[in-house]
């Protein structure tokens, strides 16, 4: 099947004070696939979506490595390509609360589809109903701070189908949410993604949230992906000690374990004064004087199993 | 008996609401007849959807809030009957934690000052021993004695929820309200900070109310929970209890709405439909517009809460709902409501 992303050597940097924020990470996805991405905060999950996107902020420069996307070469400066559309943690904050939702929606028509005056008024409200906002002639009005957060995300998600996108980026999407609206919203991204045929790459810290979604999930720890596998395989066997961690520390609902989450000793480095090696190797109670030396080259350790571990742990 | 730690008994909280500038002020009860009590060193969770009154809840017991109806007793005294001075001392032996540790220090104080602060205020002891006292805190939550003298910005956000936590603690508190202390953290910082709670209440002499609507949290660091929707308590009882046989179909909804670690799980219904609407329902069960298993009844009685086993719930068919949400086969068959 052919690749509609490939990410290859991804370095991204902020060359003002010398600090890499992503350290060459590879990656592809084909087309209607889902991608998660797993990691704690500050581990470059959203740089790596903004720098997919072509949309790193100020300062902040892909230094390296290349980005294909449905094979055209994204070049710097030029503007994001259209077939991508991104969504945020923050919905409210994402919208400019100066306009209505309506003059949101039909002007991302405009701009993607040519779509005016009636044309564009219908498409959005046939839009806003496909996310299940009701009596969408008259929401059409209204403003983002009329809209609960898990509205205004489901109006983020009916702007990003105006662009029609072969790549949805859902960055963290229902992390500001309650629960019962995160359940929404990842059922409504599973409906439009079969709808649609469209590729998602979702980023989130809660594994939770990418093993209801993603067929394919990476970990990234300081800017590396450091083990990507099938979902299902990565949350039953974990090769990467930090991987390994992060599922042990997800508490759990089940009434019959009773067992506390267990914490990850140490914090994350600062970029700046990343450890060398492999970064995690401080933290890490597998670690021996190689992992201080060298980063581990990722290996493959079953068919789509790829893990950077000098020590993995055994299946 | 001994006197609880806190009571609270019809307490009302109602927020005054305009829809527009010429609009009729309607009222909306963040907090409805809310009673329940709880004994020193309990520790007690409060879960509910935005809201549903959770942090109203939480500000009403340390009086930060007044209700509009309804009382609160702390150690037997009433909120209403207190004078400055009683107030003064309760302060002491209370404190709150919030979301945002970020927001919640002061950026132009160094941590040590704004650890001591407390000691300070309430003259507990001289400046020597606020210092000592201040480092032996920062020991105890996990930071070291020379982190004193940084600032909020140049600390990491578990070690900054660390500080809060340490402020929070440092006059000994007889109770602690966590309004959604650990909502904003990594899963990693939030698991280490779940254990730093779980230690600490064993050494310490401390009851503490943790209000989140992360259920996942909730369960390692509680005995008892209360659900709150609209104001009322819809269910509440040991936590063990509840999670294992949930009687109000709110609370079944909001454990089935937890994404599991299970990559099997696809395609599903979410268990409820829309949110929290606040400004219908005067009459019957506020619940009701999204509940599946509404019938006639609940549009016109509102229910009170039962007591069964090792739990409470308000639900009109609590009776049917019996064992875990998994089993399907033992929900009440779910009705087409009329909207």
């Amino acid at each position: 099947m052919s690749k509609l992303l490939t990410v290859r050597d991804l370095v991204v940097e902020v060359p003002a004070r010398n600090v890499t924020i992503i350290g060459g990470i590879s990656f592809s996805l084909e087309a209607g696939q889902t991608l998660g991405l797993v990691g704690e905060s500050g581990c470059g999950k959203s740089m790596t979506c903004y720098a997919i996107a072509n949309m790193l902020p100020r300062g902040i420069a892909r230094t390296g490595g290349s980005i294909e996307f449905a094979c055209d070469l994204l070049k710097s400066g030029k503007a994001a390509d259209p077939t991508i559309a991104m969504i945020f943690q923050d919905p409210t904050s994402s919208l400019n609360p100066v306009h209505t939702i309506g003059y949101y929606l039909e002007s991302a028509l405009y701009r993607h589809q040519g779509l005016k005056g009636n044309d564009a008024r219908l498409e959005a409200m046939r839009l806003l109903e496909r996310v299940g906002i009701d009596r969408a002639e008259s929401r059409l009005r209204a403003y983002p701070h009329q809209f609960s957060g898990g509205m205004n995300q489901r109006v983020m998600i009916a702007h990003a189908l105006a662009a029609k996108p072969q790549l949805l980026i859902a960055d963290e999407p229902t992390t500001a949410l309650d629960v019962t609206m995160q359940a929404q919203i990842l059922h409504l991204l599973e409906e439009l993604k079969a709808e649609t045929g469209m590729a998602l790459i979702i980023v989130s810290h809660d594994l939770g949230v990418i093993a209801r979604l993603a067929d394919r999930a990476a970990v990234m720890y300081c800017g590396k992906i450091i083990e990507t596998a099938p979902v299902a395989e990565l949350l039953l066997r974990p090769a990467h000690p930090y991987a390994r961690a992060l599922i042990t520390c997800m508490p759990s609902i089940d009434p019959a374990d009773l067992e506390p989450p267990v914490p990850i000793p140490g914090s994350v480095p600062l970029l700046d004064s990343l450890p060398g090696g492999c970064h995690f190797h401080p933290r890490c109670s597998r670690a021996s004087g190689e992992c201080a030396a060298h980063f581990p080259a990722p290996a493959m350790i079953g068919p789509v199993h790829e893990v950077s571990c000098f020590h993995p742990v055994a299946a | 008996m001994n006197t609880p730690l806190f009571l609270a008994r019809d307490l009302t909280r109602a927020y005054r609401h305009k829809a527009g500038f010429f609009a009729r002020p309607t009222s909306q009860l963040a907090a409805d007849s809310i009673s329940f009590e709880f004994m020193a060193r309990e520790r007690i969770g409060v879960v509910g959807e935005s809201g549903s009154g959770k942090s109203t809840l939480g500000r009403l017991l340390l009086g930060l809030t007044p209700p509009t109806r309804g009382d609160v007793w702390f150690e037997g005294v009433n909120h209403r009957d207190r004078s400055a001075q009683d107030w003064t001392t309760f302060r002491k032996c209370t404190s709150l934690v919030q979301q945002n540790p970020l927001s919640a220090l002061n950026p132009q104080m160094t941590i040590g000052e704004q650890v001591a602060e407390g000691i300070l205020v309430h003259r507990v002891a001289g400046r020597t021993e606020a210092y000592e006292r201040t480092a032996a805190m920062l020991e105890r939550v996990g930071l070291s004695g020379a982190m004193m003298n940084r600032f909020p910005h140049q600390m990491s956000g578990g070690q900054r929820q660390r500080v809060v936590i340490a402020r929070a603690l440092i006059l000994d508190p007889k109770l602690v309200v966590f309004d959604e202390a650990v909502s904003a953290l990594d899963v990693s910082v939030q698991a280490q900070v779940v254990a730093l709670l779980r230690s600490l209440w064993q050494q310490l002499d401390l009851a503490y109310v943790f209000i989140t609507h992360d259920l996942r949290i909730v369960r390692h660091l509680v005995d008892r929970i209360v659900v709150m929707y609209f104001g009322r308590i819809v269910e509440t009882g040991d936590i063990r209890a509840v999670y294992e046989h949930p009687r109000h179909p709110y609370t079944r909804a909001l454990l089935a709405s937890v994404p599991t670690m299970d990559s099997s799980i696809r395609s599903i219904e979410p268990p409820i439909k829309g949110e929290l609407d606040a400004g219908k329902v005067s009459q019957g069960c506020a619940f009701r517009s999204r509940c599946p298993f509404a019938i006639d009844r609940c549009a016109v009685e509102t229910p009170l809460l039962r007591a069964f086993d090792r739990q409470q719930a308000a639900c009109h068919r609590a009776d049917e709902f019996v064992g875990p949400i998994k089993s399907q086969a033992t929900a009440p068959q779910q009705k087409k409501i009329a909207r």
